[in-house]
C-alpha cells in the first residue's frame, strides 16, 4: 500500500461517557473494496462521520489522497473527491431527481450563488439524468424526490454521492430496507463501478457485502477487531462469536 | 399559448386594468396598497418557501429601506430613485448582517431571533431622532412619474404592479437557478446539501439577504405611497399583520403572498366601517381560513382544481417502483 487513498492513524471519538471509536488504524488502497463490518453500536457510522468530517475527532489524523484532513471542513473533502451516503436516505425531498442530481454535480464544481443560467448547465442535466440512468431511476427524473419509494430513494441517495465523481466512495448501509431483487441489482450496480474508485461500504447484509469487498475491516466496540479478506472473515471465530453468540443482527 | 402561460398573463392584464375600472379609492387605498404589502408578504413567502426560513424581521427591513429613503429625500434632499436604491443597498445590507446573525439557528429558534431583530430595528427608528423618532418623516417626494399619489393613485398602482410582477418572475425564474435550487436544497436536507460541497450558512446569508431586498423595494414603495414613514409601520403589531397575510394567502406559495394581502386588505378597508370589532373578525376569518386548509387561500384553489381533474378524467395510473 504505497499510495493509500485513506489513511487513519490512531482515531478516536467520544461522546461523553461512550468511547464510538476507539483507536482505530486503517489504511485503504486505490481501487480498493473494503467491507466494514460489525455489529451495531460497533462504531461504523461514526468512523464514516469522522472520514467525511460530519463529526471531529477526539484524537488521531486522517488523510485522504495522502493530504491531512482532519482539519479540513466537509466541503474541502468532497471536493477532494469524497462521496458518501447515509445509513437514512437524505435527499432533497422537495426537488425534482434531476434537480437532486444536478445538484450533487454542481456542487464540487462551484457557482452555487448564481441566479443566471450558464451554458455549462445543459451538460451537467445530461450528466444528472444519465447518473438517474445508472441507479435505475431513469424514468423518474421528473418526479419529487419526496415522493420516492424508500428503494427508489436509496437509489436516489447513492446517486448523489455518484454524480460528482468521486475518487472515494463511502456508502453507509446502501441495502438497508431493500427488496431482494433490489440488493441483486444493487450488488450489480456495485460490481459495475469504475475500477479506479475506492469503495467503503458499510452493510449488514453479508450477501451484497461479502460480494462486492474484497477485503474485511470488522469494528467491534469502536475498536478495530479483525482485518482479512471475506474467506478469513467467514472462517474467524471471533466474527462467529461476535454476530452468533452476542447479539445477531441483521 | 398553453393556459400555463395564458393564466398569469390574464392575470396581469386584469390587474393593470384596476385604475380604469375601480374608483380612484380604491385603487389607492385598497389595489396600490395590496400590492406592496403583498411584496413585504412574498418577501417572507420567498424564505419560508424556498429556504424553510419564517422571519418576523421583514417588517424590520422594509422599515429600514423605508427610514432610509425618507431621510435622505427629506432631510438630504436627495432625488427620489437615488435615494431608493441607495436605501434598498443599505437595506441588502441589513440583510445579510441580519441573515449571518440568524442562520446558525432554525425553526422555533430563527423565528425568536428575528423576531428581535425586528424589534430592536423598530425601537431603533422610535427614539433616533435623526430618524424623526415617535413622529416619523413626513413630506416624502415621490419621483416624477408618480407624482401626487392621493390625487391621482393611477401611476403609483402602475409602479408597485410592475415592481411586484416583476419581483414575483423574478424569484420565479432564480428558484430554478442553481442559487434558487441550492437554497430549496438546503431547505430540505443541510446535512446533504453540506455533504455534497454546499456552504449551508453563507447560503442562507444570502438568501436572507435576497428576502431583504423585496422586503426593501416593498418598504420603498409604500413609503412613497404613505408619503410618510413613522415606527408605527414597523411595530409588532404589523409584523403580526404580515405573517396573517402571508398565511392566509398561503405561507408556501408565492402568489399567495398578494392574495393574503388583498384580502386583507379589503377586510381592513371596508369591515372596519361597519364594526369596531375589526381585530375580532381577521382573527376569526384567519382562523377560519387555517381550519379549512392549512395552506391558506391558494391551497384552497389548488384543492378545487385537483377536484376539478379528477372527476374530468381518471387518476393517473401509479407508475412501477423500480
Amino acid at each position: 500500500m504505497s499510495d493509500p487513498v485513506l489513511r487513519v492513524r490512531g482515531l478516536s471519538r467520544r461522546f461523553g461517557g461512550v468511547q464510538a471509536v476507539d483507536d482505530v488504524d486503517l489504511e485503504v488502497a486505490r481501487g480498493e473494496r473494503r467491507a466494514v463490518l460489525g455489529p451495531n453500536g460497533a462504531g461504523k457510522s461514526t468512523f464514516f462521520n469522522l472520514v467525511a468530517g460530519d463529526v471531529a475527532p477526539s484524537d488521531g489524523t486522517i488523510e485522504l489522497f495522502g493530504r491531512d484532513v482532519t482539519r479540513m471542513s466537509v466541503r474541502r473533502r468532497v471536493r477532494l473527491g469524497l462521496g458518501r451516503t447515509y445509513q437514512s436516505s437524505r435527499v432533497l425531498g422537495g426537488l425534482s431527481v434531476e434537480d437532486n442530481l444536478f445538484l450533487a454535480v454542481l456542487g464540487t464544481q462551484g457557482g452555487h450563488f448564481r441566479p443566471l443560467p450558464a451554458g455549462a448547465d445543459a451538460r451537467r442535466r445530461e450528466r444528472a439524468r444519465a447518473v438517474a440512468e445508472r441507479v435505475g431511476l431513469g424514468d423518474r427524473t421528473a418526479v419529487d424526490a419526496g415522493s420516492l419509494s424508500h428503494g427508489e430513494q436509496r437509489q436516489l441517495e447513492i446517486g448523489l454521492a455518484l454524480a460528482p465523481d468521486p475518487q472515494l466512495l463511502m456508502l453507509d448501509e446502501p441495502a438497508a430496507g431493500l427488496s431482494r431483487a433490489e440488493r441483486q441489482s444493487l450488488t450489480r450496480m456495485l460490481l459495475g463501478l469504475d475500477e479506479a474508485v475506492t469503495l467503503i461500504l458499510i452493510e449488514h447484509d453479508m450477501d451484497v457485502a461479502l460480494a462486492v469487498a474484497r477485503r474485511v475491516t470488522m469494528l467491534h466496540q469502536g475498536a478495530l477487531l479483525l482485518e482479512g479478506t471475506p474467506d478469513e472473515i467467514r472462517a474467524s471465530r471471533q466474527v462467529h462469536e461476535i454476530y452468533l453468540g452476542g447479539a445477531r443482527d441483521g | 399559448m398553453t393556459p400555463r402561460r395564458i393564466v398569469p398573463l390574464a392575470i396581469v392584464v386584469l390587474l393593470a386594468l384596476v385604475p380604469l375600472v375601480f374608483s380612484d379609492y380604491f385603487t389607492g387605498a385598497v389595489a396600490s396598497k395590496a400590492l406592496y404589502l403583498g411584496l413585504a408578504a412574498a418577501s417572507l413567502t420567498f424564505l419560508a418557501g424556498y429556504g424553510g426560513m419564517v422571519s418576523l424581521a421583514q417588517t424590520g427591513l422594509y422599515g429600514i429601506a423605508g427610514f432610509v429613503m425618507a431621510r435622505f429625500i427629506v432631510t438630504n434632499g436627495m432625488d427620489p430613485v437615488v435615494a431608493a436604491l441607495l436605501a434598498l443597498a443599505v437595506c441588502v445590507g441589513f440583510g445579510v448582517f441580519y441573515g449571518a446573525l440568524s442562520c446558525r439557528s432554525e425553526g422555533i429558534y430563527f423565528l425568536m431571533i428575528t423576531l428581535a431583530l425586528g424589534v430592536i430595528t423598530y425601537y431603533f427608528f422610535a427614539q433616533v431622532p435623526s430618524f424623526g423618532g415617535h413622529e416619523g418623516i413626513n413630506g416624502v417626494r415621490t419621483p416624477g412619474w408618480i407624482g401626487d399619489p392621493i390625487s391621482d393613485p393611477a401611476p403609483m398602482y402602475y409602479t408597485a404592479l410592475v415592481c411586484s410582477v416583476g419581483a414575483y418572475a423574478l424569484v420565479r425564474f432564480v428558484g430554478g437557478m442553481p442559487f434558487g435550487l441550492a437554497l430549496q436544497g438546503v431547505r430540505d436536507d443541510p446535512v446533504r446539501m453540506r455533504a455534497l460541497g454546499y456552504r449551508i450558512r453563507l447560503h442562507r446569508t444570502l438568501g436572507f439577504a435576497a428576502g431583504a431586498l423585496l422586503a426593501g423595494v416593498a418598504g420603498v414603495l409604500g413609503t412613497w405611497h404613505e408619503t410618510r414613514i413613522s415606527p408605527g409601520t414597523i411595530d409588532v403589531a404589523s409584523t403580526i399583520q404580515l405573517l396573517v397575510m402571508a398565511v392566509i394567502g398561503g405561507l408556501y406559495r408565492l402568489e399567495g403572498a398578494w392574495v393574503g394581502a388583498l384580502a386583507y386588505t379589503l377586510l381592513d378597508t371596508y369591515t372596519r366601517g361597519l364594526t369596531g370589532r375589526f381585530e375580532t373578525w381577521i382573527a376569526l376569518i384567519f382562523l377560519a381560513i387555517l381550519v379549512v386548509s392549512p395552506d391558506g387561500i391558494t391551497g384552497l384553489w389548488q384543492a378545487a382544481r385537483d377536484g376539478v381533474r379528477r372527476v374530468r378524467r381518471p387518476a393517473p395510473r401509479a407508475e412501477g417502483a423500480g
